[in-house]
């Protein structure tokens, strides 16, 4: 049945390697910005090194997870076969040829910009043009997953569409939307000057075009990890889904909420104006709504799972949660993550509070906890959930899965934690080195030291996550078919509103046009907001 | 199951209730972002609810004493620093330069090195010559002799000497010294004066373009440039970069900047 099979494993397995090799550069460079090395080490190294770990982690890695996940959802949930696979594999292979065209010049440190391009900074046109490659790869998926979607519906009318495909399909139009932020970016604004047809940039205007991906990209990013929670969570722990409703409304919502609230971003950037901060505030703080749904409905799904075990009292089922189970773990190691991450967050996106913590590693600690935590926790287990159908090998080993969860949790708490204190203390985020015998920055020295061996133990967990997925061993059998969760009502039919994206996407459509098309429409028409671009590495 | 109204009409209470959410929450929170907000503060108000709603939009506009908010108070510089001109031209371009340059020789030595305290310009980068240059003749950089020199030279002219400047052997700090006497500014900066390291942009660590080549410049004129990039007499670095980290040197660090820059 499992046809797509090879297509999804490749996904993974590329997107594996690039994590693990980032992950290197992620603790080095934890090493080289502490008191442990000597902070007299060449910054453009360091530089270098961020772009390469941003990159990666920020587009190559999680997008090509959430297009394999997608793939296999489209045909496990759907049952049938993959519409389109020789698409999918030229997306796979844009993706592939975007991220080594991309890494290149990072390589040879003609792009150190950061993932995040910071005009008017300009790297070398092969990194940008990577990036546009990688991106125009996943909308190859986005069409896909749609026309799948379509297919299923012409051959099951009336029929609900699976809570997975439902995520799945939300997940590809949100990316579709937010993606164009930054490749409008790079098309219109970057490119030019990067191919030397234009010396000025206006550095404003991109800062406001990339906030309209930077921020729903987060949630982009959580898309995955919020379809294991609803679909593979309350089957993995013997449990039951208290609300499949409850599943589409956060999806629902995320697609709404996530675009029109990118300018948090830019509380302290001049050239928007306090009202448009103000309401960008918001409607962040509307996009909470869907986390806290889904909060309530896995605890409540994870307390169904308790009391079949034989729970009981107000609190009491807690103790007879199968914590020997390593989807339990993960999921009570997520929560716990993006508990933490999400308090830090409505800090962040507070416009007054926002000034204390601002361009601080305070903000670093914040999104490791919520993505290289409560996220990607949630993604080595679709990759465990996955593999033994997709490599046709036995069951992983439980121990070791549970050890790498365990040093995961343990080293984001330990990477995270000080992070944020320093960021208390005043440390900017983005420096190369520090000098901790200022009396002013001693302070920082242990905390970031603490915060180093945090990088080391996230290493070692990022290595045996691969050594168990290498060292499955191989069997003749065939999987156990894999299933999704049911939910205690499965529902015969939702309303048309829940089975389709139409009102949705329209929402989502209208309350960008209300929060970005003023600042940027200003920003276009205003003369003179240019400003000389800076090649990096011109010599 | 026919009994739900059709998606698209308002009697759907999905598409009904979806739209006032969001419709509501957008119009309230425009009316607190917009009205109720800048009303709180006197500069936003000063002129009446319209002009508070468009500083609250972010619309260009006076405040306090008034006067143009978008243009700048001093000049910095009108050149644009491009990559071309980092590419210097060939062999008739240097030549063509060499002879412009005779009349700069009394300074800056017959082949770009002088005893005097005028700046070294052999082995200089062509772009920073094209820069100060256009930048003399524009006024956006200040000195008598030079202006008067470089008022004459077309933008070719200027490309050709910095082509023939750029052609001679440069003058290196000696290497044969232990890595150790390099200046702590020069190698790491000093992060909480927000000074980068000079051998970020001066070579060393990386060159950034429009950077000038230091190493064996006049002690004396490294300091004067210092000096007054920190007191604002200098302005034509286009970003305020050397204006902002001059301005936070000791005299001390300008002595001891300038000494190991003018080591030959």
């Amino acid at each position: 049945m499992f046809r797509a099979r090879r297509l999804v494993l490749a996904h993974f397995w590329v997107a594996i390697v690039a994590f693990a090799a980032a992950m290197v550069l992620g603790a080095w460079q934890m090493y080289a910005r502490s008191p442990l090395a000597a902070g007299t080490g060449d910054p453009e190294l360091y530089y270098r090194s961020v772009t390469a770990h941003g990159t990666v982690m920020a587009y190559v890695f999680p997008l090509l997870v959430a297009m394999g996940f997608g793939y296999a959802i489209s045909e496990l949930s759907l049952k049938q076969p993959l519409v389109g696979r020789r698409w999918a594999w030229a997306g796979f292979w844009l993706a592939i040829v975007g991220t080594v065209m991309a890494s290149v010049p990072i390589a040879l440190g003609r792009a150190s910009v950061l993932y995040t391009f910071y005009p008017p900074l300009i790297g070398s046109p092969f990194y940008y043009l990577g990036i546009v490659l990688v991106v125009v790869g996943s909308w190859v998926w986005v069409v896909l997953m749609a026309i799948n979607l379509r297919a299923w519906k012409r051959d099951h009318p009336g029929e609900t569409v699976p809570l997975a495909m439902f995520g799945n399909v939300a997940a590809a139009f949100l990316w579709a939307w937010t993606s164009i932020g930054a490749a409008v970016e790079i098309l219109v604004l970057i490119l030019p000057v990067a191919l030397g047809f234009k010396d000025t940039i206006d550095a404003g205007l991109s800062r406001v075009l990339f906030s309209w991906t930077l921020h729903a990209i987060v949630y982009f990013w959580l898309m995955p990890a919020y379809i294991a929670f609803y679909t593979i969570v309350p089957r993995a722990v013997g449990g039951r889904l208290y609300s499949d409703t409850m599943g589409r409304v956060a999806f629902v919502l995320f697609l709404v909420f996530s675009m029109p609230i990118g300018i948090h971003h830019l509380f302290a950037d001049p050239q928007i104006g306090s009202g448009f901060k103000f309401m960008h505030a918001v409607f962040t703080a509307m996009v909470t709504v869907p986390t806290f749904l889904t909060v309530f409905t896995i605890v409540a799904s994870l307390e169904i799972a308790a009391r079949l075990r034989g729970g009981k009292g107000l609190f009491g089922w807690v103790r007879t949660l199968p914590w020997d189970n390593p989807m339990m773990l993960a999921v009570t190691f997520s929560f716990v993550m993006l508990g933490l991450g999400g308090a830090g967050g409505l800090i962040n996106m507070s416009y007054q509070l926002n000034e204390t913590i601002h361009n601080t590693q305070w903000v670093t600690g914040h999104f490791h906890l919520i993505f290289a935590g409560a996220i990607v926790i949630m993604y080595f287990m679709l990759a465990y959930e996955l593999w033994p159908q997709l490599t046709l090998r036995a069951p992983l080993s439980t121990g070791l899965v549970k050890t790498q969860l365990w040093l995961w949790f343990v080293g984001m708490l330990i990477l995270t934690g000080p992070w944020h204190w320093v960021g208390i203390l005043g440390m900017p985020r983005r420096m190369a080195s520090f000098d901790y015998t200022d009396p002013t920055l001693h302070a920082m020295a242990w905390p970031v030291v603490v915060s180093t061996l945090g990088g080391v133990v996230l290493l070692l967990s990022a290595l045996l996550f691969v050594f168990i997925l290498a060292s499955a061993r191989r069997t003749g059998d065939a999987p156990a078919p894999f299933t999704f969760s049911i939910a205690v009502h499965m529902p015969r039919r939702v309303p048309t509103a829940l089975n389709g994206f139409g009102i949705w996407v329209a929402l989502m459509v209208a309350l960008t046009v209300v929060n970005y098309g003023f600042p940027i429409a200003q920003l276009v028409a205003l003369k003179g907001t240019s400003v000389p671009a800076i090649p990096v590495g011109a010599q | 199951m026919n009994d739900e109204p059709r998606m698209y009409s308002w009697k759907n209470r999905w598409l009904r209730g979806s739209l006032l959410f969001v419709g509501g929450t957008t119009v309230v929170s425009l009316l607190v972002g917009f009205v109720w907000l800048p009303s709180m503060q006197g500069d936003f108000t000063a002129q009446g609810i319209w002009s508070s709603i468009c500083r609250a939009a972010g619309v260009p506009a006076p405040w306090g004493a008034g006067g143009d908010a978008t243009r700048a108070t001093t000049r910095t510089t009108e050149v644009v620093m491009t990559r071309s001109m980092a590419r210097a031209g060939g062999t008739e371009a240097v030549g063509l330069g060499a002879t412009i340059a005779l009349q700069c020789t009394v300074c800056h030595g017959v082949r770009g090195l002088t005893d005097s305290n005028a700046p070294n310009l052999a082995g200089q980068y062509p772009e920073v010559m094209i820069k100060q240059l256009t930048d003399y003749q524009s006024g956006d950089r200040i000195n008598s002799v030079m202006q008067a020199f470089a008022r004459s030279l077309t933008p070719q002219a200027i490309r050709e000497v910095a082509a023939y400047y750029a052609y001679l052997p440069r003058v290196t700090n000696p290497t044969s010294d232990p890595g150790s006497d390099v200046p702590r500014l020069v190698q790491v900066g000093d992060a909480m004066r927000n000074i980068a390291p000079c051998a970020s942009c001066h070579g060393g660590l990386d060159h950034k373009l429009g950077a000038p080549w230091l190493e064996a410049m006049p002690k004396a004129y490294l300091s004067e440039q210092l000096d007054a990039f920190a007191k604002g007499a200098r302005h034509n670095d286009s970003h305020r970069q050397m204006r902002n980290m001059a301005r936070q040197l000791s005299a001390a660090e300008v002595d001891e900047l300038a000494t190991y820059y003018a080591r030959r």
